[in-house]
């Protein structure tokens, strides 16, 4: 399909298929993604955007009888090779979904501490830091700094999302997937996530999936549009928008079908 | 097919700029019709024309605005009602400037023409030409006769410089001319203004259908 320009490949999608059983959800899809840029994947429902991603971190293959082939290759490294382990790989490719999900038992200090704990690291004073770092980028220190010890679960959902993106932060990755991460919250809250998107992009390559169109055009450099599971279109945002070159892509936008 | 209330607005947007396109049209038709024939009532209907085009001009941006901010429009929705908007405009400042054409009218209909009007009036025909054009393609959502409007535009441009020598000759024959010959030197600059505006809005309605941009000079 088009490559992206004007910057480095991220992630390069050659030929995925994805089974759920017998039921085919992606037909070969090949997309080069942006490095340091935000992809966003519309689409109507069913459409396997979601399968998409998860397919990029290798969280697809975790549900019973699901199924993939063809190739993704991270920095040029196959994602699916033998010798690849899909733990690494999810630590390189964090992943934020559409509840925000912290552990509710965990502080929130506990919650961005937990990916690297989980990896092994037990020094204090690098957790502290990295802890304030990740909840500074992801908008969050302010509104808790003075309470890192309460419950995750008690903060509102527009900052318990925010805490999911520091603990997604927290072990450093190099793309972040977002399924619908602002389905769940008010405008506001949504406006405070957008603004962090944008703000991600200096460090990270961000794919977000979304099923508000407005939000793709607002937050996204490249946008997708998946179609009964194959890629329609995949251009710049605005060009996506503005004139979009399959008829399909336009009838779903313009909110025609869908 | 979703969305039947957007697309009724959007019907209605349509309808009321070729609303539009008649009101510029008639005055261009009108104006020199009353300069040709010195008909002094003609010319004051202009004038009705012309609140009549500002009312529709603002009843179109504010039904554009409205769409906008409410149906959040985007691809060849969105290419559309802007679209529809600056077409508006545009004709709107067409009426504008056959109003001036309609003073002049009233300031020359006392005393004889000074000469029989021919090239004035074959531009005014042409840019209607090209205003009908402009409607079609939007009609029809088809571009093909865009192309035409360069040509169009061209032969208004020529019309004018010869219109600009022949009264020139006149000026510099008799000075006593030169206060008719300037009216209508002015009349010919206002239809040659009319036909770039005529022309670029059908660059704007090619880019409205299409999304390409197109240079019209």
């Amino acid at each position: 399909m088009q490559e992206a320009k004007e910057t480095s490949v991220k992630i390069s999608v050659e030929g995925l298929n994805a089974w759920f059983n017998t039921n085919q959800v992606l037909k070969d899809i090949s997309m080069d993604i942006a490095e340091k840029r935000i992809t966003a994947i519309i689409g109507p429902s069913g459409c396997g955007k979601s399968t998409f991603v998860r397919c990029l971190n290798r969280m697809h293959e975790v549900v019973p009888k699901a199924r993939v082939t063809g190739r993704v290759l991270l920095d040029g490294e196959d994602i699916y090779s033998a010798d690849v382990d899909p733990v690494d790989i999810r630590r390189r490719v964090g992943m934020v979904f559409q509840k925000p999900n912290p552990f509710p038992t965990m502080s929130v200090y506990d919650n961005v501490a937990a990916g690297l704990r989980l990896m092994g690291v037990r020094d204090r004073a690098r957790l502290d830091r990295v802890v304030k770092k990740s909840l500074e980028m992801s908008a969050l220190w302010d509104e808790v700094k003075g309470e890192l010890n309460k419950s995750g679960a008690s903060l509102s959902g527009g900052q318990q999302q925010r805490l999911c993106i520091a603990r997604a932060l927290a072990v450093e990755p190099e793309v972040i997937l977002m399924d619908e991460p602002c389905s769940a919250l008010d405008p506001i809250a949504t406006a405070k996530i957008e603004d962090l998107i944008a703000e991600l992009k200096k460090d990270y390559t961000v794919i977000i999936v979304t099923h508000n169109m407005q939000q793709a055009a607002r937050v996204s450099d490249y946008t997708a549009f998946f179609f009964l599971g194959e890629l329609i279109e995949y251009e710049a945002t605005r060009e996506l928008f503005e004139s979009p070159a399959d008829k399909r892509t336009e009838d779903y936008i313009t909110g025609r079908f869908g | 097919m979703v969305r039947n209330r957007f697309q009724k607005e959007m019907e209605e947007l349509r309808k009321d700029v070729r609303k539009m396109a008649e009101h510029a049209k008639n005055g261009v038709e009108t104006s020199v019709l009353s300069l040709k024939n010195q008909d002094v009532e003609m010319a004051e209907s202009i004038f009705a024309r012309e609140d009549e085009s500002d009312i529709l001009n603002l009843g179109i941006d504010d039904r554009g605005m409205k769409l906008t901010a409410l149906q959040q429009p985007v691809a060849r929705d969105l290419r559309f009602i802007s679209t529809m908007m600056k077409v508006s405009d545009n004709y709107e400042r067409v009426c504008d400037l056959t109003v001036k054409i309609a003073e002049i009218t009233l300031k020359t209909a006392k005393k004889p023409l000074l000469k029989p009007l021919v090239d004035i009036p074959r531009m005014a025909q042409t840019i209607i030409e090209m205003i009908d054009i402009n409607t079609m393609a939007i009609e029809k959502w088809k571009v093909d006769e865009i192309g035409v409007l360069n040509e169009k535009d061209d032969l208004i441009d020529a019309l004018y410089d010869q219109v600009y020598r022949e009264l020139l000759t006149f000026m510099i024959k008799d000075p006593r001319t030169i206060d008719d010959a300037t009216h209508l030197l002015f009349v010919a600059r206002y239809l040659e203004r009319i036909g770039d505006i005529v022309a670029k809005t059908g660059a704007r309605i090619h880019y409205m259908i299409t999304g390409e941009r197109i240079w019209i000079k």
